[in-house]
């Protein structure tokens, strides 16, 4: 039995390291040079490995009524499509890169329609609006996110919600890079020589501090060209994921001097990264979603009918999930051109069963 | 002539019943009658002036006739009263002056032994001029112009002393008058009861018609029966229960609105007959058996006789009155309670509320160098503080409330349909055993100072014990997340949610209302804070937030649907086991409500709130299992991989082995002679 699952895990966590890396190329002269354990666990397999038996012994009465295996095609389905991360807890969604642009999509996905509907909110309501698809999403990631947004002050300030949406892009799915970046900055900012940095660890963010005024007033920033240099630098030492170099060179090459939140701006800002990160759609599009909007409309009809009858509203709500269409798979529209295969109507008989 | 006086006198009163009062004085003393019976003139308005003057007129031409010649005397102001020898063998011990237009005592000369004397209805300012009458015991000055009593101190064995209608101001100089047993001061200006208090054989005192404003200073009157207060501006009366033989008291046309300003004469033992008419405490509709039930020595009350039933129908009166007024009492003492409770709880919720930001702070790290309060300090501090507050209070009340609420530390009040819960503690009262007929009745609970993760434990509490709550108000609760709400859907129904901004930044977010409606759209609410819903709010909330049921219902992979409704159920399940000791019946019911629960809206039933503790507690459980699935898939995937090389390995090297095998066998039987007996050896070797 065990072999066998180990069998099963390896055959279906292929297909999702082959779907995780999209942004990344390994050669398959790399692939050999690795032990096969490094390699699986450089790709993330084993997280998932991991978290699918976890998820397994948590609901092990219910999944074992249904088979096994067929949980494990569908919990790797679903981390294909993007769709694992749905409320679930912060450590898992930020445990690969995967997870966090699949976290970035749902959110996108989930609360495009507040965007469009055109309120500006706080940052504690946005950090709200996080908490309902990750109970446990801390604030001090929105907090740092609304502080690129509103260049690092005021910060119960109204935001849109693109803007929102890009710095915390950046934010999240960069996170311990641009806490590496921080302390360069930092490091330049004191004078340092930068190319004796110590690689930074991730604790070495929390000493971040502000230039001080005089220093500020004088000359704000550091000088452009340095900063390239050492991000390049660190960028080939670091082992978390890290924005295309070039594009990074890009965005410091159009300017002479630069501040921390000036690079983050800039950064949120690009188009260029936004596509490899390919979580979510270009800025123009970003309220964009027909499929979505679609789905709203045939929701929207059904409001009425909630208000007349309180059995009618159980009713009616309950209706959606029941005719499940799987408009694709919210990778599909994107950069993935994936297969769906026959497996919809064998999740729908599910859904069903366990509505009972 | 004097006799008839008299008659003229009690004849004229008996048209003035109502206000004469008939004195008989026994005084053994007076030789030819034992009783003189004489009427006390105690109301003037009765007499109008043009009467009086047209009375005076006629006695004084009346008089022409007597025997009394006003002589002047040597002194150049005072007359010289003589009289006939022959009229002073009849009528030896009294002398009547009534009307004489006189404006000054005359001097009276060889009447030493006069026992009776009248100056009524003169003019007279002092007196004066009778010091020598030491025999007096009947003087009578009613209506004249004196303003000041003085000249009485030699006759020590007076013992009535009419001075009414006179323009007294004080009561004064009667030092010597031991002996006094009737003294009428009325229709004066005296404003203050004073210097009386050695007449210890007074028997009547009138001061009806004077300016007091109040009445006491009456202890050492022992002999005192009956006490005329009439017509004056008394608003309260005091010391009368120290005067042991008062029997009828008159306080009529006073200033007197409440029974407790004048409650010393519920102590007289005495007292009989006590007059309250024309008083403000006369109009009230608690009066007469408020006075019965506290004079239970009474027997006419204004003039009329107290019957048995009167007195029965007061003290049932009485004792509802008083039961009421226990009531109140108790309701203002619960009300003060209340508020002092409440107080109480804000304050130690502040504290608690101060805490927790300070170890958010504290835990957010960089600016905050302070250390979190100790908790215990926090404690102590709440309860020293407690005393300051009740300095407010009357005593009576801080009194009875010290012992109560200084430990309160939460309140559960039902309020007709309402249900308030203040303070944590007060959660606990849902385990109590409600009547059913007041849970039924209670349609609005609300809760102010409790933690919202808290109420959320009691949910399901609240869905059983008060079924029919439909409105629930949040103060001071701690709602800082949209997802909070979730925790609502669980309930049977809402029709109104009130979220005051009081201590919930929830309601700062422009969003809040429309998630509301959108979690809890199977409830069809009615009002939110306050303001209908619209079918157009319901509308917004779809557009805003039916992607996000949409996405949780269809998107959700199976397992994770599985997981987190098996969650809620397990939540549920959890109570039920608690409850199940208590209530063996409720728990099918419960059961079958639970899977209709889980049934009705399963596209938000997956948006479900897990409190914070709650959740921390799963996080731990699932970090254990993560690392056992760590432990567990690493030996797998080590297994696998370990596998995977030696069949490598052995791939590589079976070719040649193989071939090695194949060399092997070929050089064996290359001599087939010799590999036949070797056979052959073998088989024989076997057998």
């Amino acid at each position: 039995m065990a072999t066998e699952g180990a069998g099963n895990l390896a055959s279906g966590s292929w297909r999702v390291e082959l779907g995780s890396c999209a942004g990344q190329r390994m050669l398959s002269s790399e692939r050999l040079a690795l032990p096969d354990y490094e390699y699986l666990a450089q790709r993330h397999v084993l997280t998932y490995m991991e978290d699918a038996v976890c998820q397994l012994l948590e609901n092990k009465e219910d999944i074992s009524q249904y088979g096994i295996a067929r949980f494990f095609t569908e919990y790797f389905n679903s981390v294909c499509q993007g769709t694992h991360i749905l409320f679930r807890e912060f450590s898992f969604i930020q445990a690969t890169p995967h997870n966090r642009a699949s976290f970035l999509r749902a959110f996108w996905r989930c609360f495009r329609t507040v965007g469009k509907n055109g309120d500006l909110l706080t940052m504690k309501e946005y950090h709200c609006l996080l908490q309902l698809l990750c109970p446990d999403f801390p604030l001090e990631l929105t907090q740092k996110a609304a502080r690129i947004v509103l260049m690092d002050d005021a910060m119960d300030c109204l935001m849109s919600f693109s803007d929102f949406l890009l710095a915390f892009q950046i934010q999240f799915y960069y996170s311990e890079f641009l806490e590496s970046v921080a302390a360069i900055y930092q490091d330049l900012l004191s004078g340092k020589n930068p190319n004796a940095v110590i690689v930074p660890t991730s604790s070495s963010g929390q000493h971040r501090q502000r230039p001080t005024l005089g220093e500020a007033g004088m000359l704000e920033g550091v000088e452009a060209s340095l900063f390239s240099q050492c991000l390049e630098n660190l960028c080939d030492r670091h082992k978390y994921s890290c924005p295309p170099l070039a594009l990074v060179k890009e965005v410091l090459s159009n300017v002479q001097r630069l501040t921390f939140y000036g690079f983050l701006v800039a950064l949120s800002k690009h188009h260029g990264i936004n596509q490899a990160l390919g979580a979510l759609p270009d800025k123009g599009d970003l309220m964009h979603d027909p499929a979505m909007d679609e789905e709203l409309e045939r929701l929207l009809a059904q409001v009425p009918g909630l208000v007349n009858s309180v059995t009618a509203g159980s009713e009616a709500s309950c209706l959606p999930s029941r005719t499940p269409p799987r408009v694709g798979s919210p990778w599909r529209p994107l950069h993935h051109i994936r297969k769906v295969d026959a497996e919809s109507d064998g999740s729908t008989e599910e859904t069903d069963e366990s509505e009972t | 002539m004097i006799p008839g006086k008299y008659r003229s006198v009690s004849g004229r009163a008996t048209n003035n019943v109502n206000c004469g009062l008939h004195l008989v004085i026994q005084t053994s003393s007076l030789p030819e009658k034992n009783k003189v019976e004489f009427k006390l003139h105690k109301e003037t308005p009765s007499f109008p002036g043009r009467l009086l003057q047209h009375d005076l007129e006629r006695n004084y031409s009346s008089r022409q006739g007597e025997h009394i010649n006003l002589v002047s005397s040597s002194m150049p102001s005072f007359p010289i009263l003589q009289r006939s020898s022959e009229e002073k063998i009849l009528y030896s011990d009294r002398l009547t002056l009534e009307r004489q237009k006189l404006t000054v005592c005359p001097i009276i000369d060889g009447e030493e032994h006069l026992r009776l004397l009248n100056f009524q209805h003169n003019f007279i300012t002092r007196i004066q001029n009778i010091s020598n009458l030491q025999k007096l015991i009947f003087l009578d000055l009613y209506d004249n112009q004196i303003e000041e009593i003085s000249g009485l101190c030699t006759l020590r064995s007076l013992r009535v002393l009419l001075l009414g209608k006179n323009r007294i101001k004080k009561i004064s100089n009667l030092e010597n008058l031991k002996s006094l047993d009737v003294l009428d001061l009325h229709g004066n200006q005296i404003t203050t009861i004073e210097n009386v208090n050695h007449l210890c054989d007074l028997r009547v005192l009138n001061l009806a018609r004077n300016l007091l404003s109040h009445v006491d200073n009456l202890n050492g009157l022992d002999s005192l029966t009956e006490l005329n207060l009439r017509h004056n501006q008394i608003t309260f009366v005091r010391d009368v229960d120290n005067l042991p033989s008062l029997q009828r008291l008159f306080l009529s046309f006073n200033n007197i609105s409440t029974f407790e300003s004048v409650c010393c004469l519920a102590d007289s033992t005495s007292l009989s007959d006590i007059t309250f008419d024309g008083n403000p405490i006369a109009q009230e509709s608690w009066y007469r058996h408020t006075v019965l039930q506290n004079m239970m020595q009474l027997r006419q009350l204004d003039m009329k006789r107290i019957t048995e039933e009167e007195r029965r129908m007061a003290s049932v009166i009485a004792k509802k009155e008083e039961e009421k007024k226990r009531e109140s009492h108790k309701q203002s003492l619960l009300k003060e309670k209340k508020r002092l409770t409440i107080n109480n709880v804000a304050r130690k919720w502040d504290l608690q509320q101060q805490r927790v930001t300070n170890i958010a702070t504290n835990q957010d790290g960089k600016d905050s160098d302070s250390p979190s309060q100790d908790p215990c300090q926090v404690d102590g501090s709440t309860i020293s503080a407690f005393p300051e507050e009740t300095g407010s209070l009357d005593s009576g009340l801080s009194n009875a409330l010290q012992g109560l609420s200084v430990t309160d530390t939460y309140l559960v009040e039902v309020d007709g349909d309402t249900l308030s819960l203040y303070g944590s503690g007060a959660l606990e009262s849902l385990d109590r055993n409600w009547s059913v007929q007041t849970a039924g009745m209670v349609t609005t609970v609300s809760f102010t100072f409790i933690e919202f993760d808290e109420i959320v434990q009691v949910l399901p509490k609240l869905k059983i014990k008060f079924p029919n709550s439909l409105h629930l108000k949040f103060k001071e609760t701690n709602l800082v997340m949209l997802q909070q709400f979730n925790a609502l859907a669980q309930l049977r129904r809402i029709d109104q949610l009130t979220v005051d901004p009081q201590g919930n930044p929830v309601v700062s977010f422009t969003l809040w209302k429309y998630y509301v409606l959108f979690r809890l759209s199977h409830f069809s609410m009615q009002k939110i804070n306050g303001t209908e819903v619209t079918q157009n709010d319901m509308i917004m909330a779809e557009r805003l937030f039916g992607i996000l049921a949409h996405v949780a219902s269809s998107e959700l992979p199976q397992y994770r649907l599985i997981s987190i409704l098996g969650d809620a159920r397990k939540k549920q399940f959890r109570y039920l086991l608690e409850s199940k000791g208590k209530k063996p019946g409720i728990v099918n019911e419960e059961n079958n409500d639970s899977k209709r629960l889980a049934g009705e809206n399963t596209n938000r039933a997956t948006l479900n709130y897990t409190t914070r503790d709650f959740y921390n507690e799963k996080l731990e459980e699932i970090k254990e299992k993560k690392k056992f699935c760590k432990t567990y898939i690493e030996d797998l995937v080590k297994e696998a991989t370990e596998i995977n090389m030696k069949n490598e390995a052995l791939q590589k090297l079976w070719p040649q082995m193989f071939i090695e095998l194949v060399r092997d066998a070929v050089i064996e039987i290359r001599n087939k002679n010799s590999y036949m007996k070797l056979c052959l050896q073998k088989i024989t070797d076997q057998k």
